[in-house]
Parts: structure tokens; sequence; C-alpha cells
């Protein structure tokens, strides 16, 4: 027990020092991908420590049908990690996403927002070619393209407009249409809602990320530490009012948050898969 | 022969209408959830977008939950595996607990939104049921993914479930419950506690 107790007071303190990490893995790139690297590194130490952190299977049919269902081996662990991480952003990330929202009119937040989703295009390319969907990869790049340009460098989604609305994809998305099962269900501390092959995908994403090979010099590295920043508070502030409502509303928040993320990774992974488009754009044919 | 043929041409044409209409049953009946969703959607986005107090809005669309989603489905569902280890006295206490939870559910949220308006796309199978795709479009807000899972049966169609960004409400609500009971010593009873508290938690909200 004292290693996962050191374990979880490494992570607490390398978190806190980093709090800014916080968001939706699928648009947010924050810090390099050394750190990103290393925070993972020490997630799955910790799930390595923690042996005794697993629930054990039940007997009961039912119930054991249940527990395979929830797919949350490491539950008692993850219900610590899901403490932790509300209990920071209570009283850091949630009070300045919401002086955010008082302080920045609408306007400029969803222009900021649009920015940080024309910056992620490159992954949603790159996992799009991984995945076999050259039409979807091809809507990414023209996203890129159009919104980098006439969109003013990613303020204005330009390209929803010329009929390229945006779509996610991530790498756990793409080893998902590869046959990669999910594996367990994962809450990274600061960083939600996971599995451990989205854990990996995550990873991955932030190595594909070209903002994170920015060199030195012409102000790119503040860029993208201001990019960083601003799209972790921007992403906190668009859920500030469901989480609420989901604090509200739910008995089990934890088991809650668990069960959508799981049905939503799920649809996602099916609608990439069942996008049969063809390759070439509608007014071509 | 020209009898025969008459025959033939006669039984000919009734095979082709009783194919045809063996094949355009199904498309009616795929339309029909449709439809129902239509209506029910334009009837709900009138009341969200009208200027009514937040009052109003919840008394005109009480009657329509009332009509149109089967909340006694809902709520079966959402209780799992536990419904069948309740007692009768224990269901009833739920049901009832579970309209009034659900109902908040719903109102609390009427007042949040205006200018909305939606689109209905493609009906599919789901198991016995429909599910109807429908889009949302909020202004300020990206556009949200739903499905309508509607079932005929009861007789007429009803609302059983509404999918939102892949995620089906009462399957999350059921693995909520469960997970709320079996950390909770695993009886129905406490559930019942929880839900109380929350609708007596609403109440107090509400009347400040």
């Amino acid at each position: 027990m004292s290693s996962e107790t050191g374990d979880q007071q490494r992570i607490l303190h390398s978190r806190t020092r980093r709090l800014l990490s916080d968001g939706p893995e699928h648009t947010s790139r924050r810090t390099g991908p050394t750190g990103r690297i290393g925070s993972l590194l020490i997630a799955t130490l910790t799930l390595a420590g923690c042996g005794s952190l697993t629930t054990p299977k039940p007997k009961d049919p039912e119930a054991l049908a249940e527990y395979n269902e929830a797919n949350d081996k490491f539950e008692p662990m993850n219900r610590k990690m899901y403490n932790l991480s509300m209990t920071v952003d209570k009283y850091t990330l949630k009070p300045v996403a919401k002086a955010y929202v008082w302080a920045v009119p609408r306007p400029v937040r969803s222009s900021l927002a649009n920015m940080a989703q024309t910056m992620n295009e490159p992954i949603v390319f790159f996992n799009d070619v991984g995945a076999g969907k050259p039409r979807r990869a091809g809507d990414a790049f023209v996203r890129w393209c159009i919104n980098m340009t006439a969109g003013v460098g990613g303020l204005i989604d330009v390209a929803k407009y010329a009929g390229y609305p945006h779509h996610d994809n991530d790498a756990g998305l793409t080893l998902a249409t590869w046959g990669v099962p999910s594996g367990p269900y994962l809450f990274l501390p600061m960083m939600g809602p996971s599995s451990v092959r989205d854990g990996i995908g995550y990873g991955i994403d932030t190595g594909l990320m070209p903002l994170n090979y920015v060199p030195r010099g012409y102000g790119l590295l503040t860029f993208n530490w201001a990019y960083n920043i601003v799209n972790t508070i921007n992403s906190r502030a668009d859920r500030i009012d469901d989480l609420d409502n989901l604090e509200k509303d739910a008995l089990d928040p934890y088991a809650t948050i668990r069960s959508a993320y799981q049905q939503q990774r799920k649809a996602l992974a099916d609608s990439i898969k069942n996008d049969h488009r063809a390759t070439v754009p509608d007014w071509y044919n | 022969m020209i009898i025969s043929l008459g025959r033939r041409r006669l039984f000919g044409a009734l095979a082709a209408l009783a194919l045809g209409v063996t094949l355009s049953r199904p498309a009616a009946a795929a339309e029909k959830p449709a439809d129902f969703v239509r209506q029910l959607g334009s009837q709900l986005v009138a009341i969200v977008n009208s200027n009514l107090s937040p009052a109003e809005k919840k008394q005109k669309v009480l009657p329509l939950l009332q009509q149109d989603v089967d909340v006694d489905a809902i709520a079966r569902f959402c209780l799992g595996r536990y419904w069948n280890v309740a007692t009768d006295a224990q269901k009833t206490r739920y049901l009832g607990l579970f309209h009034q939870v659900l109902v908040n559910a719903i109102t609390d949220k009427l007042g949040d939104y205006r200018g909305v308006s939606f689109t209905i796309g493609a009906t599919s199978p789901v198991g016995e049921d429909k599910a109807v795709d429908a889009i949302l479009m909020r202004p300020g807000q990206p556009d949200a993914n739903m499905q309508w899972v509607v079932s005929s049966a009861s007789g007429a169609p009803k609302v059983v479930d509404v999918v939102g960004e892949g995620a089906s409400l009462r399957l999350t609500q059921r693995q909520d419950y469960a997970s709320y009971i079996s950390r909770s010593g695993g009886t129905v009873e406490a559930l019942l506690n929880a839900l109380q508290r929350q609708i007596d938690k609403h109440n107090t909200v509400a009347s400040h």
C-alpha cells in the first residue's frame, strides 16, 4: 500500500504543477510529448503497483454480467483518481473556466475553439489515413487548408460552410477500427475517462501533433504554450454545464461518466467503420 | 381460353397487389415512427422556443410526456436486474419516484434553450423498436446528433429511449443505478431513498 500512496503522491505532485492540462482528449494537445508520455508512464506504473486495487469478479451470474458490462477491473483505483481529479478541478480549473466565460465574450470563445479544432486537424487527418478512410482524410485535409487560409489561421470555421463539417478521430479510435479491444476502463488523473487502448492512443496522438515539434524562436514555443493553456480552459468551460448537471442528476457520477464514455467511444468507432462514402467528393460524380 | 387468360391475369394482378401490400407494409411502418417523432419534436420545440415562463413550460410539457413517453418501460429498464428482486410495494414506490425524477430532469432543462430547431433523418430497427435519427440545432453550440427510440409494443408509438451522441440515456441511467445499489449494500431500498432525497432537494431548490 505504501508504494501505491507514493505513486499517487507523485501523480498529484506532477499533475498539480501542470494543472492546466485537463480537457477532452481528442481536442486538447497542450504539453510536449515527453510530458504526456511521462504522465502515461506514471499512470501505468500506478496501475502495475495496484494489483490489490482491482475489483474481485463476482460469483453471481447477474452480478458478473454487470461487472463485465462495466468493464472496470481497476474500479477502486479509478475511483480514487476520479475523486482526486474532481477535488483538484473544483478549486483550480473550474473557477478559472467560469471566470473565462464571464470575462470573454462568446464570439471570441468560439473563435478560439475553432482555432483549437483546426490545429488538431492534422491528428484527425493522420488517423483517418490510418483507419483507411480516404474520404474522411480528405475532409480533414481540406478543412485544415481552408480554415488556415480563408479562416484566418483557424479562427473562423469556413470549411463548415463550404460543406466540410468537423469530424472526430484519434489514435484510440484508429486502433478500434483495426479491431484492438478497448481493454479495461481507466480514469486518468486530470485527463478524464479513458481506457488502456485510448490511453495508448493519446500517447500516439501527442506524437502526431505537428505543433509539438516547433523549433525554438519565432515565438512558436510561446504560441504552443498559449495554445495549450487557452485550449484547456476553453474545453473545460464548454463542459461546465454538463458536469454541473451530471453532479446534480446522477446518483453515482463516476459510473455515469464511465457508461457515457464507453458508449460514446463505441458509437464513434462504429461511425468511422460504417463510413463507406465514395472517395471522390459528391460534386465530382 | 379468353376466360382462363383473363383469370390468369386477374390472379396475376391479385398476386401482384398482395405482394405490393406486403412489400409496402414495412415501409409504411418505418415511416410511422419518424412522423411520430417529428410531431412530438415540433411540439416540444414550440414549447421550448416560446416566451412562456419556466413554470408554464413545465405545465405544457407534462401532458406530452405522459402521452408520448413510456415512462414505466424506461423505469423498468433502468432498474435492470433489481426489478425482479424488488417487492410489489417497492416497485410501485419506485415507479412513482422515477416519474418525478424524469419529469424534473426534463423540465429543468426547458428553460436553458431558445431558438432550437431539429431535422429528422433515417429510421433504423433496434431489436423490436425503431430508432429515428434527429439532429438538434442550438444557437452558438455545435449540432447534437440524437436518436429517438420508439416502441409500439403498447399499441401506440411511445418513446422508450433517447440516444445522444452515441450514449443511450436509459442505459447510462441503468448503470448509474446499478452502481449506486451495489455500493449501497445491494438493496433496492437504498436506491428508493436516494431518489426520494433527490426529489426533496429539487423541491427545496425550486421553492426558494
